[in-house]
C-alpha cells in the first residue's frame, strides 16, 4: 500500500477513528500489512502440500529470484525476530516502514544518502537504511528510534531537555547516530559528537543543541 | 522515494564466482552499495544492471594487517575502520585522513575502500537522473560539460574528450603512498589504476574485481598528509584534494578532482625532493603544480586552479 493509498484510506475512516492521530493510524496500518505479509511467508515457507503452494507462493516475476528460500530473510528489529520474503529491489527502509510499521526511518533526500534521516543502527553501525538492500540484511540486528525510546535510553530525555529538534523530522536519524556513538564510545568529547552527527542534516538548524544533549546522555549512562 | 527497477541479486560465495557472473552479462558488483545503488536508483547508467553480485557474502575480504613491510587492506574494509585504525593513522597518515574525510559517517560505515577507488564520476551531466545526457562516458557523441556548466570540472584538459573529474578521496592518498591494487587477476600500480572508460573510471576488465590494497610501509622519518577542499565540512565530494608523502630524499604529491584520473605532480615533487620543507618552497611547489593548468570554455572552473595551488602547498606543509 503506497503512502497515498494510506492517506486516502485515512480520510475514509477518519470519522470512525476520530480519536486516532495520523501517526497512530499509519503505525496501526503498517502493523496490519506486516502481519499479513508474515502470514503469507509462514505459509509459503512451510508449504509442502500443492494446494497451499498454489494459493500462497509468491508470484514469479521475471528478473527476480524464483525460489522462496533465496528471498527469505530473518532479522532482529528492536529485539523482535522477523521473517520476511523480500524482493531484491526492496530497501531496508521500505521493509522497516511498510512491512514492520516502524515509521522512524524517514525519507528526505530521496535515497541519495545525503541527509541521514533514514539512519538505523545495524549490527552496531549507524547506516543509511535507504541505501541498504533488504535482502542483504539476513541475520542482521537492527535498532530504530522506536526501540531506543521503548528501552528508555537517556538520549531521549536529553534530546527533550535540550530541545534538540524543532519540526522533529530529522530527529530519529540524529537519535540513532547518537546512540551508535554512545554504544561504542561511552566518553565522547564534543568533537566526537560533532563528528558522529556530521552526516545528519537538520533544516530547522538545531545543530547547536545536539552536542550538549549527547554529552548529557553519556553522563546519565555512566551514572546508571 | 524512487525505488529501484527490478534486478536479480546473487550472494557470491567466492571472488571467482562473482567474477564469472560479471563476465557473463549485464551484471555489477555491490559491496557497500553507496555508489551503485544511487546510480541504479536514479538510472544514470545507459544499461540498467540485470544482476547485482553481492561481495559482502564472500568471507575474508575485510581486514587491515601489516606484514612483510606492507600494509594490506581487504577490498571490503569499510572506510570508517580504516580511518580509525591505529596502524593506518600512525604510519599511513594520508590514507587515514583521506578515509576520514570521505563523505559522511554513515557512508563511511557502509562504503568500502574497494568501492571508493572504483566509483563513478560525479559529473552532473553524467549523474543526471534517467540518463538524460548520453555523454561520451556513456557511449554518446558529446561532452555536455565542455560547453555547459563546468565549474567543478578538469583543470588539466580533457581525456578522451571527457572533462569529468575523479571524485575519490582515498585515490590520491594511495598514489602518494605508492600503493598497489590487487585484483583477482593481477597487481596494478595505483598510479596506473585509473583511466577514462565507459562508464567506469578504472582499467579493470569485465570480470575483474579489486581484492586487496597494498601499501608499502614508509621508512622512518617519512610523513604523509591529505587535505581536501569542500564547501561543507562533511558529506561533500572534493572540489580539489591533495595527498603528499615526503621523506628525506623522496617526495610524492598527488592531486585529485582536477582531472579524469588522480594526477601526480612531478614538477612540484622535484622542487621538494631532498630539501627541507619551508613555506617558500611549498609555495613554489604549489605554483609549479598549476603551470600546465588551463581553464575550460566559459572560464567557470578558473577558481579551481588557485585552489589546486593552495592544496599542494598546504599538503606539503602538513608533512613537516
Amino acid at each position: 500500500m503506497s503512502e497515498k493509498d494510506k492517506r486516502s484510506e485515512e480520510e475514509k475512516r477518519k470519522k470512525g477513528f476520530g480519536h486516532l492521530s495520523r501517526r497512530e493510524f499509519l503505525k496501526d496500518a503498517g502493523l496490519v500489512i506486516g502481519g499479513t505479509t508474515m502470514g503469507s511467508v509462514a505459509l509459503a515457507a512451510g508449504a509442502e502440500s500443492p494446494k497451499q503452494t498454489e494459493e500462497s507462493a509468491p508470484a514469479e516475476v521475471p528478473g527476480t529470484r524464483t525460489s522462496a528460500d533465496a528471498g527469505t530473510i530473518e532479522l532482529t528489529v528492536n529485539g523482535g525476530k522477523y521473517r520476511f520474503h523480500v524482493e531484491p529491489n526492496w530497501s531496508l527502509r521500505q521493509l522497516l516502514r511498510d512491512e514492520i510499521g516502524l515509521t522512524s526511518p524517514k525519507d528526505w533526500c530521496g535515497g541519495q544518502g545525503a541527509c541521514g534521516s533514514c539512519t538505523v543502527i545495524m549490527d552496531g553501525r549507524p547506516v543509511l537504511s535507504c541505501m541498504t538492500l533488504a535482502c542483504e540484511c539476513d541475520g542482521a540486528v537492527i535498532e530504530t528510534s522506536e526501540g531506543i525510546a521503548k528501552a528508555e535510553h537517556p538520549i531521549i530525555d536529553a534530546y527533550i531537555k535540550h530541545n534538540a529538534f524543532q519540526c522533529g523530522y530529522c530527529t530519529p536519524g540524529f537519535v540513532n547516530s547518537s546512540k551508535a556513538l554512545l554504544d561504542r564510545n561511552p566518553n565522547p568529547t564534543e568533537a566526537d559528537v560533532r563528528d558522529a552527527l556530521a552526516g545528519n542534516l537538520c533544516r530547522c538548524g538545531t545543530y547547536q543543541q545536539h552536542p550538549p544533549a549527547v554529552l548529557e546522555a553519556a553522563e546519565a549512562l555512566k551514572k546508571a | 522515494m524512487k525505488t529501484w527497477k527490478r534486478f536479480e541479486h546473487v550472494n557470491a560465495k567466492s571472488v571467482d564466482e562473482a567474477a564469472s557472473i560479471l563476465k557473463d552479462g549485464n551484471a555489477r558488483v555491490i559491496a557497500g552499495g553507496t555508489d551503485i545503488l544511487g546510480a541504479m536508483r536514479f538510472e544514470i547508467l545507459p544499461d540498467y544492471p540485470e544482476v547485482l553480485v553481492n561481495l559482502k557474502s564472500v568471507s575474508g575480504l575485510e581486514y587491515i594487517r601489516e606484514e612483510a613491510g606492507m600494509l594490506k587492506i581487504g577490498a571490503l574494509t569499510r572506510l570508517e575502520d580504516i580511518a580509525k585504525s591505529d596502524v593506518v593513522r600512525e604510519r599511513y597518515t594520508a590514507l587515514a585522513e583521506a578515509a576520514h574525510k570521505t563523505a559522511s559517517p554513515h557512508i563511511r560505515e557502509m562504503g568500502t575502500i574497494g568501492g571508493n577507488i572504483c566509483q563513478f564520476t560525479r559529473c552532473w551531466y553524467f549523474r543526471l537522473p534517467d540518463n538524460r545526457f548520453n555523454c561520451l562516458r556513456k557511449g554518446g557523441r558529446k561532452c555536455y560539460a565542455m560547453m555547459g556548466d563546468n565549474r567543478y570540472h578538469s583543470i588539466f584538459g580533457a581525456a578522451k574528450g571527457c572533462i569529468a573529474v575523479n571524485p575519490s578521496d582515498t585515490a590520491p592518498a594511495l598514489v602518494a603512498l605508492d600503493a598497489k591494487i590487487k585484483t583477482n587477476r593481477r597487481v596494478i600500480e595505483a598510479e596506473k589504476f585509473w583511466e577514462v572508460s565507459k562508464p567506469g573510471s578504472t582499467i579493470l576488465d569485465a570480470g575483474e574485481i579489486v581484492t586487496e590494497i597494498q601499501v608499502p610501509t614508509p621508512v622512518k622519518r617519512v610523513k604523509s598528509a591529505f587535505i581536501k577542499f569542500t564547501i561543507r565540512k562533511s558529506i561533500d565530494f572534493p572540489i580539489v584534494n591533495c595527498a603528499a608523502m615526503i621523506g628525506t630524499d623522496d617526495a610524492r604529491i598527488c592531486l585529485n578532482a582536477v582531472y579524469n584520473t588522480p594526477c601526480r605532480i612531478p614538477a612540484s615533487e622535484a622542487l621538494i625532493k631532498g630539501k627541507p620543507i619551508s613555506e617558500k618552497r611549498a609555495d613554489a611547489a604549489g605554483a609549479a603544480a598549476i603551470e600546465k593548468a588551463k581553464v575550460l570554455p566559459g572560464e567557470r572552473n578558473k577558481w579551481k586552479i588557485q585552489l589546486a595551488r593552495t592544496m599542494v602547498k598546504r599538503a606539503i606543509l602538513n608533512c613537516d
